[in-house]
């Protein structure tokens, strides 16, 4: 279970170095494209991990619609001229985001094995149990993730649309455009 | 504006902003047979997908969150490809925010309603009053109640938001006038 397997190692490599290079470009739109790697990256994880919804999510939010709007607002403004590829490492900076690396990475022992069994995610009666166990008799969905989504955590799901609609009203009204227009 | 294309392209624009000495916008929209080709292509497979996530989150990934975004990047590419100012016009801000609007109006319906049928919030086994109408098991019901929420409240708003936002930024801030007339003038230079 501990083994690493070779597209793994290509996908940690992959999203490490697009990471890497997205804050060490300084041209801004060489920024954006390798950013929607990185997500691209990304999801491909995620899906690798048997998380396929949240690996959609990625492709479609991440790399897709954020590049976009990225781009656009590129395109909108101006993109200063630099004679330098590479931004000038901050070393302090970098020093201390290495400690803070190192001090996440401390607790990565303590956590349970990818697809672990017997995680304690995995085995709590009340949620993950209940859930595999009742989500088709109790809501008719083959897909678990959609039944705790849509019934069994619908009034937060309520809350996110709200902001999803919230956030779009306020931009409109930030940007001072007419909506009947 | 299609910066999706190639590579050399911002650069090019970047040094014609740079020998006038001018930071000038550029232009709006060029037309470009490759994307408009491509886009063509693609556009129908993509709907195609998205509804099919929309539709058929209950039984498979993904869900009407990523249908919903997929939908809209429909909209979006064919504004990349045909024009943002023109794609603004067919498909109209009252539309994207009546879309959105309605979205919250159906989600929020449908979970007030089985409260004031005597349940909690979302509670799909208020629906059994419907077996008047038609007879279905209570799980049935649940996954009918779930489908209503997904494809007519998240993805409606989901769709409706993430192609206002992109109309929203493209179109940017100007308080007088409308950018989209001098972009029109520009595109055919």
């Amino acid at each position: 279970m501990t083994m690493i397997t070779p597209l793994e190692l290509t996908l940690f490599v992959f999203v490490l170095i697009t990471a890497i290079m997205t804050a060490l470009f300084r041209d801004v739109l060489a920024s954006i494209v390798i950013f929607a790697a990185y997500s691209l990256g990304l999801a491909v994880v995620y899906t690798f991990y048997r998380a396929p919804d949240v690996g959609l999510t990625e492709a479609a939010i991440g790399a897709g619609i954020t590049t976009i709007l990225l781009l656009l607002t590129i395109a909108k403004t101006t993109r200063p001229r630099h004679d330098e590829t590479f931004e000038k490492i901050n070393w302090p900076a970098a020093g201390v985001c290495g400690l803070f690396a190192l001090v996440l990475g401390a607790t990565m022992f303590a956590f349970p094995a990818v697809g672990d069994p017997n995680a304690p995610a995995m085995t709590n009666p009340d949620v993950t149990v209940y859930y595999i166990e009742n989500a088709y008799q109790e809501t008719g969905v083959e897909n678990a993730v959609t039944a705790v989504l849509a019934a069994y955590r619908g009034f937060d799901t309520f809350g996110e649309a709200v902001v999803v609609f919230a956030a779009g009203v306020a931009s409109l009204i930030v940007l001072g455009r007419e909506v009947f227009a | 504006m299609s910066t999706d294309s190639s590579s050399d392209r911002p650069v090019r624009e970047n040094e014609r902003l740079d020998s006038d000495g001018v930071a000038r916008q550029r232009p709006a929209y060029t037309e470009s047979q490759v994307i408009m080709t491509t886009v063509k292509v693609v556009v129908p497979f993509v709907l195609t997908y998205g509804l099919y996530m929309m539709f058929h989150g209950a039984g498979s990934p993904g869900g009407s969150f990523q249908g919903g975004a997929l939908v809209a990047s429909v909209i979006i590419m064919i504004a990349f490809a045909f024009g943002i100012d023109a794609t603004r016009i067919w498909v109209s801000n009252t539309i994207l925010v009546g879309l959105a609007t309605v979205g919250v109006l159906i989600f929020g319906g449908l979970a007030l309603a089985t409260i004031a049928l005597g349940g909690a919030f979302l509670d799909y086994s208020e629906l059994l009053i419907l077996n008047a109408i038609v007879e279905l098991p209570a799980n049935e019901w649940a996954k009918w109640g779930m489908e209503t929420i997904e494809i007519g409240g998240i993805a409606f708003i989901v769709a409706g938001v993430l192609m206002g936002l992109f109309f929203l930024l493209a179109s940017g801030y100007d308080p007088e006038a409308d950018s989209g007339h001098t972009a029109e003038v520009r595109a055919d230079d």
